[in-house]
């Protein structure tokens, strides 16, 4: 194995990306100490690669978004198809294509057990589309008025700087607010 | 005069504890770990020492017990802690209580214990009392101090899961219960015992006060012997090393793994906020009458969370808009949260050389006075809080899931949900012989969820216990011999789905077997018709539901004396409905916690839990993956195509091609059917002014908006004036 893999090589890693890397490798990778201090370094290079685009990841948030650094300034939510999804600190939801399951018909699509279905008097099941792949990134299930769930809001700057020892050029304080309420509060002006 | 080092009080150093770290940031001021750095191997071979002491405790010991839980399933657990309380090694077993016996040390000393009833060498001290520290009443705490040359130096601790604790329900999982005057057995910490032996008379408490007499004193006879073997052993321990090294050593235990969890997540996690939520119910409605009209209402449990990784490596989880107290069984106190929830971190990060309470110095806790977690009523039932507090062990699964993802170490990911089923029984046998029972099968063993990169492992995990064991069949029936199995399988399709699906819900099928003169069970199970999580995980879908069935006045008897086979869980029990070769006079469904229900022979009983979620946009799954499900039988061909969008020929091949375009149809029903965000919120915006909620969802929101932060929320997302009310 090359040093430059600190244990764990960047072949593997991108097999355990991918879903295919053997539960033996896995293994290896679980016992591995300490961790390989590159990963994360590594993680972001194979990232970079694998996307149609340039902007630079800052961080992967699920299956197909990202945070990136656009060029021009600002960090917004990216999917890998291309399709951005705004502001990072405005929770991404709120830029998906939306679709509820409100009955037992509904729910059965998803779940074909009728006995371990939500109860739709109490619950529904949301479903948050990418708009431009229709990838399903997100889904929910919670009462009709529930306040989609902002799943995660990275301290950016300060991962960057006080845990890599990379700061980033456009660090400010104002990185790190969930400014999600903006969004409902422009459309409720745009009417 | 203390009985402490240098003649301070128990008080005194417990007070210093909390005063040192509070002003250095470190366990007991060690900014300097000297033993540790002076001659590691020898540090190492003390803290193995300590450790195999626990475990010599725990094996020798539970031979004593008849407890089919204790025995056969590992709820239970030996454990040494300094004067002070903190844990600095443990058995295996039930790992999270390591976090309860500060709070319980704390509160002796607070309570002057010292000084009266004293303690003295070879006093047994007993408590289950939750405001004292034990999580909820079954869990049975026995301790002992440990002097050397007249100075307290330790406690010696053991705990397990006892069978029955009296309550208004058999068994000790109640989940009805409004008040403390209902949980059955609950007793503050009390003096037991004296040179090294219970008093009789405490054992007249277990025969008076619970239902399983043998099962309660054999218990506590188990961990009167752990640890009164376990303060021998470290007294060798003592001699071995020193009194000097012993004390400081402990401490250093501490401290020196107090720093390797806050590096772990330095090293694996991103720092920042994630959201969890769970929703459950506690459902009274019609069950309690007029005897407890307060109670005589339904609660849906708004189990949210907020999960700060700081950036200095501590965890700060916020539980503000919590449900607020109530009258039932599921309140709890700090300790408890403390303590289940630790099971979600032990496995995240929480993992070092011994299991200890260094945990409790980098993970702080906002529990809202007034919230069911931090009850101001001092009579709160509960004696299932813990089924409550539980929903957040996943919350470390799933956000630290998340935050390791994030950073590139997926192979740390292991998110998970909550699904779980166990259940009690009590009667009265054809000779007059009373009897009660329980089980945890199916808390005992679980599947877990899908993580980034492959499918649950079936039947490979249990969240409450480090130690999974579904236990020998045959135990549980010969202690409670009106429990026949005719079933224990994974069931098919029973998981949540996703690019990786999650592992498969296990169920039960059991025959009631010649119950006498009477029986009742009563189930309790983690979810309640709204799944075993309010969100899923990067496109995936979160487990389903707990399911119960009683079916009532059945011909299984008959189809078993005819030679028949026999259904094997709840799915083929409807199907032998369906095909009219099983009847039954009535069928009782529940999604969730049952109240006690009278059973007959013949009557069958099903359970079915574990159906952990999925990983990931279902229409990515692999084709490979489907065939190896359909090979198998883990899912059905109906499932594969319906939601996996895959075409299987009669060989239980996928057709690839035809299968691309079922999915690419599938995808452009996506289309049709969604909307843009902005038209969801108006549309949700209207319904939110409408109010038009379910009862018990109407009064969970009320509930909510009294929490700040919730409020703030669901205002701003609806723009909602700040006078708003439902």
């Amino acid at each position: 194995m090359k040093d430059s893999d600190d244990g764990f090589s960047k072949k593997n890693l991108q097999r355990l990306i991918d879903g295919n890397l053997p539960w033996e490798e896995v293994k290896k990778a679980i016992r591995l100490s300490p961790k390989d201090a590159n990963r994360f370094t590594k993680y972001l290079e194979l990232l970079q690669a694998n996307v149609p685009w340039d902007d630079r990841i800052l961080l992967r948030i699920s299956d197909h978004l990202y945070i990136v650094s656009k060029e021009k300034g600002g960090r917004i939510v990216k999917c890998d198809c291309g399709q951005e999804l705004g502001d990072y600190r405005i929770n991404w939801k709120l830029s998906c294509r939306i679709y509820v399951r409100r009955t037992d018909e509904e729910m059965a699509e998803v779940i074909t057990i009728p006995e371990a279905r939500h109860n739709t008097d109490l619950v529904e099941m949301r479903e948050f589309y990418c708009p431009g792949c229709y990838a399903l990134l997100g889904v929910e299930v919670v009462p009709s008025g529930y306040p989609p769930m902002f799943e995660m809001l990275p301290d950016i700057d300060n991962f960057y700087r006080e845990w890599l020892g990379s700061p980033l050029d456009d660090e400010s304080k104002d990185w790190f607010q969930d400014k999600t309420l903006e969004k409902p509060a422009a459309w409720m002006k745009e009417g | 005069m203390g009985i402490c080092h240098q003649d301070r009080t128990l008080r005194e150093i417990v007070d210093e504890r909390e005063q040192s770290f509070k002003d250095t940031g470190c366990a007991y001021g060690l900014e300097r770990l000297e033993l540790v750095e002076e001659d590691p191997a020898k540090f190492m071979r003390f803290q193995m020492r300590l450790v195999a002491s626990c475990i010599n405790a725990r094996e020798s010991a539970k031979l004593i017990s008849a407890n089919p839980m204790s025995m056969i399933q590992g709820e239970l657990l030996f454990m040494l802690a300094n004067a002070e309380g903190d844990v600095v090694s443990a058995s295996y077993g039930l790992a999270g209580h390591i976090q309860c016996m500060p709070f319980i040390v704390r509160n002796i000393a607070k309570l002057g214990f010292e000084d009266d009833p004293g303690i003295h060498e070879g006093d047994i001290f007993s408590v289950n009392d939750p405001m004292y520290g034990p999580p909820h009443n079954a869990d049975c705490y026995t301790f002992l101090p440990v002097f050397y040359k007249g100075e307290l130096v330790s406690w010696t601790v053991g705990l397990n899961h006892i069978v029955d604790v009296g309550g208004i329900q058999p068994g000790g999982l109640g989940v009805i219960s409004p008040n403390v005057f209902t949980d059955g057995f609950t007793y503050p910490p009390t003096k037991t015992g004296a040179n090294f032996k219970q008093h009789k008379w405490w054992e007249l408490h277990w025969k008076r006060r619970t239902r399983t007499e043998m099962f309660n004193v054999l218990d506590d006879k188990m961990r009167a012997a752990g640890v009164v073997s376990l303060h021998d052993r470290i007294q060798d321990v003592i001699e071995e090393f020193g009194i000097e090294y012993y004390r400081k050593g402990l401490k250093e235990i501490i401290e020196r793994e107090r720093r390797i969890l806050v590096e772990r997540i330095r090293t694996l996690a991103v720092p920042g906020k994630y959201t969890y939520l769970q929703l459950s119910a506690v459902n009274y409605k019609g069950t309690l009458g007029r005897l407890w009209p307060a109670s005589n209402r339904n609660w849906i449990i708004h189990k949210t969370g907020e999960l700060n990784i700081r950036t200095d490596g501590t965890l700060l989880t916020d539980l503000e808009g919590l449900t607020s107290e109530g009258d039932f069984h599921a309140n709890a106190y700090e300790p408890a949260v403390r303590m289940l929830t630790s099971l979600g971190m032990w496995p995240m990060f929480a993992y070092t050389e011994t299991i200890n309470s260094s945990l409790l110095y980098m993970t702080d806790w906002n529990i809202p006075p007034g919230s069911m977690f931090n009850p101001q009523n001092p009579y709160a039932g509960t004696v299932m809080g813990l089924g409550v507090t539980a929903g957040y062990i996943f919350l470390f699964h799933n956000c630290l899931s998340l935050a390791y993802f994030s950073r590139g170490f997926l192979e740390e990911a292991f998110p998970q949900d909550g699904t779980t089923i166990g259940y009690g029984v009590a009667g009265m046998l054809e000779d007059g012989f009373q009897w009660a029972g329980g089980d945890m099968s199916l808390i005992t063993c679980q599947s877990e969820a899908a993580t980034p990169f492959h499918d649950g492992i079936d039947a490979a995990i249990c969240s409450p216990n480090p130690a999974p064991d579904i236990g020998e069949t045959e135990a549980v029936e010969f202690l409670m011999p009106t429990q026949v199995n005719i079933g224990k399988k994974l069931i098919p399709d029973f998981c949540g789905h996703g690019k990786f699906r999650g592992g498969l819900g296990i169920g039960m099928l059991q025959m009631v077997n010649k119950p006498g003169r009477s029986l009742i069970i009563n189930a309790f199970a983690a979810t309640d018709g709204m799944g075993a999580c309010a969100m899923g995980r990067s496109g995936g879908y979160p487990g389903t539901n707990d399911i119960v069935v009683f079916a009532h006045d059945t011909n299984i008897r008959e189809i078993l004396e005819n030679g028949g086979t026999y259904p094997r869980d709840f799915v083929e029990m409807k199907e032998w409905f369906q095909q009219g070769i099983l009847k039954a006079e009535s069928v009782e469904s529940f999604k969730g916690p049952t109240p006690s229900i009278p059973c007959r022979d013949g009557d069958l009983f099903a359970t079915a839990a574990g159906s952990k979620g999925g990983w990931g946009d279902v229409l990515e799954r692999d084709y490979d993956l489907i065939e190896y499900d359909i090979k198998y039988g883990w899912i059905t061909i109906k499932t594969a195509e319906t939601v996996y969008g895959a075409k299987i020929d009669e060989n239980g091949t996928v057709q690839k091609e035809a299968s691309d375009k079922v999915r690419q149809a599938m995808r452009e029903k996506r289309k049709e059917r969604s909307v843009d965000a902005k038209d969801w919120w108006r549309q949700e915006r209207e319904r939110v002014l409408e109010g038009g909620w379910h009862e018990d969802i109407r009064n969970m929101f009320l509930d909510c908006l009294k929490y700040k932060k919730f409020r703030d929320q669901f205002l701003g997302m609806w723009q909602l004036p700040e006078d708003y009310s439902l």
